[in-house]
């Protein structure tokens, strides 16, 4: 493959044309941004399972809302966009094997007191991942969309790409293999 | 009652996202949600992911605004510099087509004449050679030759015209 290379004058020509190719301004960005990145990049991590992977899917969900030519009526419809573009991405990669989080990648509470607390919330977590990591990837998307961000079905159905009816089923089902999966004493 | 929800499952999903579930929210609520099956399990998986997606969102490091929107920008630039290639690229290889179409035609021209500038020119060059031996082998050698050195030749034409197309993005 043959490869263009900016060089660095071309590199800040970029930076000033950004602001008439893309569908809004740097300033409106960086607010619009600090506002969506985590949870974004955290839901690309949880569908996933691969930190790597969820950092270049965040940069590409970015970069795509940018050059978008979509309107939007609100921030609220700004913002479950940029959550079906990621949704998108993932289904994307889904033929790749979901990965399973590394305990590492949790952060260690150093405050010894908290250690038991921390070490059980761990225990939690890791279990939910595992649990998570057998399930299909649209049900991962419904799950975290529905209980972590509290999204209402018609929210979950424009950025997921399915009917509002029958959202409540999927969902429905997709709780009830987890609940299953992590058993009455929420261990997978 | 669909026994696939409950109505008041999007009161105990705004509690534990709240945080206020189960001490700080409607003690009815609570109070359903023990007798309510889909409420419990709303409840229960709602308190896990919550916990999860908070924990994460401390974690979780994310790029600068201005970092990401620096890379975009810098692709945008790119895939335009890219776009603007491309046609460049169409009329190269319009253009190496045509040139090989000229060879060949201009070979299928001359083939037919070849023979005779070949004989016309052998016998020109025979007049210099001291031994009709050593001019009738070098005849035969020549004559063979022919064939081989106009494949090579058009070989080496076509071959950086196909590595172009091989390494071509297009």
């Amino acid at each position: 493959m043959r490869d263009i290379a900016l060089t660095d004058m071309e590199r800040l020509g970029a930076l000033d044309e950004a602001d008439r190719t893309f569908q809004m301004t740097e300033e409106a960005f960086r607010s619009f941004y600090e506002l969506t990145a985590r949870p974004v990049r955290v839901y690309l991590a949880r569908l996933t399972g691969d930190d790597r992977l969820a950092d270049d899917l965040l940069q590409e969900t970015y970069y795509r809302f940018l050059r978008t030519n979509a309107t939007f009526d609100s921030d609220e419809h700004r913002k479950n966009y940029l959550f079906r573009i990621a949704t998108n991405l993932v289904h994307d990669h889904r033929r790749k094997p979901f990965m399973e989080v590394p305990a590492a990648a949790i952060a260690e509470v150093p405050d010894a007191a908290a250690a038991a607390q921390a070490a059980e919330r761990t225990a939690r977590r890791l279990d939910l991942h595992r649990a998570l990591k057998r399930l299909k990837p649209r049900e991962r998307s419904l799950l975290w969309l529905a209980y972590a961000q509290g999204w209402s079905h018609e929210e979950i159905a424009g950025a997921i790409g399915v009917k509002t009816g029958s959202l409540k089923q999927m969902l429905h089902r997709a709780r009830h293999r987890l609940a299953t999966l992590l058993g009455p004493g929420g261990r997978s | 009652m669909n026994p696939l929800d409950c109505p008041r499952e999007t009161a105990v999903v705004n509690a534990v996202l709240s945080g206020s579930w189960p001490h700080a929210c409607d003690e009815s609520l609570v109070a359903h949600a023990d007798v309510c099956a889909t409420c419990r399990e709303v409840a229960s998986v709602s308190i896990l992911l919550r916990e999860d997606s908070e924990s994460s969102r401390i974690e979780t490091h994310i790029p600068a605004a201005g970092q990401v929107w620096w890379r975009a920008a810098v692709r945008a630039r790119l895939e335009s510099t890219h776009a603007a290639a491309r046609p460049m690229t169409w009329m190269h290889a319009i253009t190496a087509s045509i040139v090989i179409g000229a060879v060949l035609a201009a070979l299928t021209a001359l083939w037919p004449v070849l023979p005779g500038v070949f004989t016309t020119a052998w016998s020109a060059a025979r007049e210099f050679l001291p031994n009709p031996q050593v001019a009738i082998a070098i005849g035969n050698g020549l004559r063979t030759s022919l064939l081989l050195g106009l494949i090579g030749a058009v070989l080496m034409l076509l071959a950086p015209l196909a590595l172009y197309f091989v390494f071509s993005d297009d």
